[in-house]
């Protein structure tokens, strides 16, 4: 068993990342740009190519005329990310399927760098994450 | 002098026209305010945050608007004791800002008005819900009878009560839950709730009862052409029962 963990994000602009970068701001974190992007996380059974075609023909996960699909090196957030993920019983949560879905939102500073962990944490805090529903994975 | 009654209107705001009418009905001095003019609402006396799909439910339904600027007179007036009444989103608004059921600070909430359950799908349903308090825990229902009944529509895809096992105790033990589902003869059990929500939750209170969350559209079922058995013969423009609600709400600003 191989777990492989996919990004699917817009490549045209996205209005809510756009929203939340705006937001954060006004309350007080330092951040220059926001992506957005849903992460699945998969057993690939290895064959990585095969499973992740998989994921590119569904048409209710991947639309290529807007999304763009990233295969991820590592199944963890990468530098500036944080994974929303619901919480075990909520209707959305991976339950007994084979397939999470995470939430992931790539925090930038100034020169369009990783945000460091306090901000991305302090992101989440403030708006990302509402702990009554949900569990953020931070890097 | 009528008291003024601000009906907030974010981006995506969808039901501030019925909102604002059964206030004007019930004998409110109501008007909608757009985000623009956020300045405005500390003049007004109490706040109606109504439904629709503020910010395009952008991150999560409520979690925008509840750092809006409009929120912060919200929350100022709501700490200073002014009425707040939140319905579907508003009342989603209303857990994000942390105002309702108020266990923890302000703008860190402790629940959620969450996607529905067991199928997390839209539904729109006529529905019942049941006063589960005393009816002077919460200011805008302390001129309902006990275990006052109102009809309302449901329509939502994100209004099942969720939260920790520790703070829906806190919810139950506190008297927070201001309305449960029913049926139509006021019975409670599962079968009422439409949407799987934690203690067959409808609406909540604060803890000092001036700000009410309810997820059910009460305004959409004010008049008896919003009603499902209306008859042939009826005046449509009779107040129904979900007026009940905006009549106690206008009855508790009646001396300010």
């Amino acid at each position: 068993m191989s777990e492989r963990s996919v990004a699917i994000a817009l490549k045209i602009p996205d209005n809510a990342a756009y929203t939340a970068f705006l937001a954060l701001r006004r309350l007080g974190v330092r951040v220059a740009r926001v992506e957005r992007a849903q992460i699945l996380q998969f057993d690939d059974g290895g064959d990585a190519g095969a499973a992740v075609r998989r994921i590119a023909r569904n048409e209710a996960l991947f639309n290529p005329n807007v999304h763009e699909l990233e295969v991820l090196e590592k199944n963890a957030p990468r530098p500036g990310e944080a994974w929303i993920e619901m919480l075990r019983g909520e209707p959305e949560a991976a339950g007994g399927s084979s397939l999470r879905r995470y939430m992931g939102w790539r925090l930038y500073t100034e020169g369009d760098s990783p945000a460091d962990v306090a901000t991305v944490r302090a992101a989440v805090e403030a708006l990302l994450c509402n702990p009554a529903i949900e569990r953020a994975i931070l890097e | 002098m009528s008291a003024k009654v601000a009906v907030l209107v974010f981006p995506g705001t969808n039901s501030e026209t019925e909102t604002v009418r059964i206030c004007l009905d019930v004998g409110l001095d109501a008007r909608a305010v757009r985000w623009s003019y956020a300045e405005n609402l500390p003049s007004y006396d109490a706040y109606v945050l109504p439904g629709g799909f503020a910010y395009e439910d952008r991150i999560r339904a409520g979690a925008i608007p509840a750092h809006d600027p409009m929120m912060d007179a919200v929350i100022e007036g709501a700490q200073r004791g002014k009425l707040v009444l939140g319905i579907c989103n508003g009342a989603q608004i209303l857990l994000e800002a942390g105002l309702v059921p108020g266990t923890g600070p302000v703008r860190k909430p402790t629940a959620a008005f969450t996607r529905n359950a067991p199928v997390p799908r839209f539904v729109c349903t006529h529905v019942h819900v049941k006063l589960a308090v005393e009816p002077s825990r919460c200011a805008i229902t302390a001129a309902l009878e006990r275990e006052a009944l109102i009809p309302a529509w449901a329509a939502h895809g994100e209004g099942r009560l969720a939260a920790s096992d520790e703070h829906l105790a806190e919810i139950a033990a506190g008297g927070h839950l201001a309305f449960v589902y029913a049926h139509a003869d006021g019975t409670v059990d599962e079968r009422a709730v439409p949407n799987g929500s934690a203690l067959g939750c409808a609406g909540l209170t604060n803890k000092a009862g001036n700000v009410l969350a309810i997820m059910p559209h009460p305004e959409r079922d004010a008049w008896d052409f919003n009603h499902p058995d209306l008859r042939s013969g009826t005046n449509v423009l009779s107040p129904s029962g979900g007026a009940m609600l905006f009549a106690s709400f206008a009855e508790a600003l009646k001396d300010v």
